[in-house]
């Protein structure tokens, strides 16, 4: 049995990131979409906010059994309500993290920056977009990264997700002078440029809700 | 007949492209279904998509037409998420001539290949109608930012060139699109190993670069000079050179 010091995220705590999830972005949703009208059409924050309610109204109408369950769930709520670019990055990359956790009842750090690995392999492959493009990528590549590495080094689950938080937060940040290749905002070419990219921040806004859950949950 | 889903982040827009299509067809009219809109809003589902694809499987192929850059990659989601196994392409042709040469051609009982070339190729006979754009300026060192070549290894596109283009186009400060003409497919970026694979570039076919960014000249000029050498597996153009 995993205790809390084994560090494993188990259904109820995936639950509890995606609810968390859902507040944060509401709380930063005119953020979101005042940093989109900058290089976007001005719709990413209330295009979140409707995908992370349809996300928790899913996962409160039935409990899922298992970690893929509930990845999967949350993955097919964000396509059918996020619409545009975000709802099938975001819906593609939560379907790859259920596809790589299957039916496991929890995850430790390794289990969950395998299964994260997956899932922005396949945004990668389904925006192609690489690092440095003005995307999310710029925020999840580097929380993967932390997070492989702390789980080889054994770092204790919540310790680890919250380098990641700050990880993402830095790759968040690192968008501001980059030129967008890729989405709407590519058409702005070198206009792009000194912008938050608002697909990066709701990235980060995952990431970092992920850490809050989990340190609430330690208390 | 195949079948044609049409994907628009406007249920409108979708709507009044078919209307426009089907005035060219007198006898039956290939089964066709629009996904367009999330929810009354702009936007595009990819579960949405997947049904529509499922809802016209029963045809030997399916072909989706798609309007804005995300309704393509909801395209590609619902390819995994739609249940039916028939072959399924997503086009990159424009939306209007596409969805109107594609449904004339897939009424006569074309096979999906051949109604995917004909919606890809759509841009063309508007462009043959009209004045060529001026050239765009010169670069500073003079080498274009676009280039096509044909590809003269036997081998096409596989896997070894595609890692040499990956890792030549690497080298600079630029972002190059790669398209396959003959094809219609791409734009794909340089950088992007299993982007180039899915041209299915082979032998013959015309292979155009289009850079952008601060060596975008260079970046070109190197990645055609690989296309002209066959990439070191044609001994004669090797030598030649």
């Amino acid at each position: 049995m995993a205790t809390l010091e084994d560090g494993s995220l188990t259904v109820d705590d995936l639950i509890a990131w995606m609810v968390r999830f859902d507040e944060q972005i509401v709380e930063h949703a005119e953020l979101l979409t005042e940093l989109d009208s900058a290089i976007g059409d001005a719709d990413h924050g209330t295009n979140m906010a409707r995908g992370t309610a349809a996300v928790r109204l899913r996962l409160e109408q039935g409990r899922p059994d298992d970690a893929g369950a509930v990845l999967k769930a949350s993955g097919m709520a964000l396509v059918s309500t996020v619409g545009g670019a975000s709802g099938s990055l975001y819906g593609t990359l939560f379907l790859e993290m259920a596809k790589r956790v299957g039916t496991a009842s929890e995850l430790d750090t390794a289990d969950f920056a395998d299964a994260l690995g997956a899932g922005v392999a396949g945004v990668v492959a389904r925006g192609r977009a690489e690092p440095g493009d003005k995307t999310m990528i710029d925020a999840l590549y580097p929380t993967v990264e932390v997070l492989t590495s702390a789980a080889a080094g054994g770092a204790p689950l919540t310790e680890s997700l919250r380098s990641a938080a700050a990880a993402a937060a830095a790759g968040r940040d690192a968008t501001i002078p980059l030129v967008a290749r890729k989405g709407r905002a590519s058409y702005l070419g070198d206009r792009s440029a000194d912008h938050l990219d608002p697909g990066a921040t709701s990235a980060a806004i995952l990431v970092q809700a992920l850490a809050d859950s989990q340190t609430e949950r330690d208390r | 007949m195949i079948g044609l889903v049409i994907v628009s982040h406007s249920p409108q827009l979708a709507e009044a492209a078919v209307e426009l299509a089907l005035e060219m067809v007198h006898g039956e009219a290939p089964p066709m279904r629009v996904a367009a809109g999330v929810d009354g809003r702009f936007g595009t589902d990819a579960a949405a998509v997947a049904t529509a694809i499922d809802e016209v499987a029963g045809e030997p192929g399916v072909l989706v037409i798609t309007d804005l850059g995300s309704a393509v990659l909801s395209a590609g989601l619902a390819l995994e998420l739609r249940e039916s196994s028939t072959e399924v392409l997503v086009s990159a042709g424009p939306f209007v001539e596409g969805i109107t040469a594609g449904v004339v051609l897939a009424a006569t009982g074309a096979p999906l290949e051949d109604v995917a070339r004909e919606v890809a190729g759509a841009l063309d006979a508007k462009r043959d109608q009209l004045e060529p754009l001026p050239e765009a300026p010169a670069q500073a060192s003079g080498d274009p930012l676009s280039a096509d070549e044909v590809l003269i290894n036997p081998e096409g596109l596989h896997t070894r060139p595609a890692a040499m283009f990956v890792q030549t186009a690497g080298r600079y400060d630029a972002l190059v699109d790669v398209t396959n003409l003959t094809t219609g497919t791409g734009p794909v970026t340089a950088k992007s190993m299993i982007g180039l694979l899915s041209l299915g570039a082979k032998q013959g076919h015309r292979i155009e670069l289009n850079g952008h960014g601060p060596d975008a000249a260079s970046a070109v000029s190197a990645l055609r000079g690989l296309l002209a050498d066959g990439f070191g597996e044609v001994p004669s153009a090797s030598a030649a050179t």
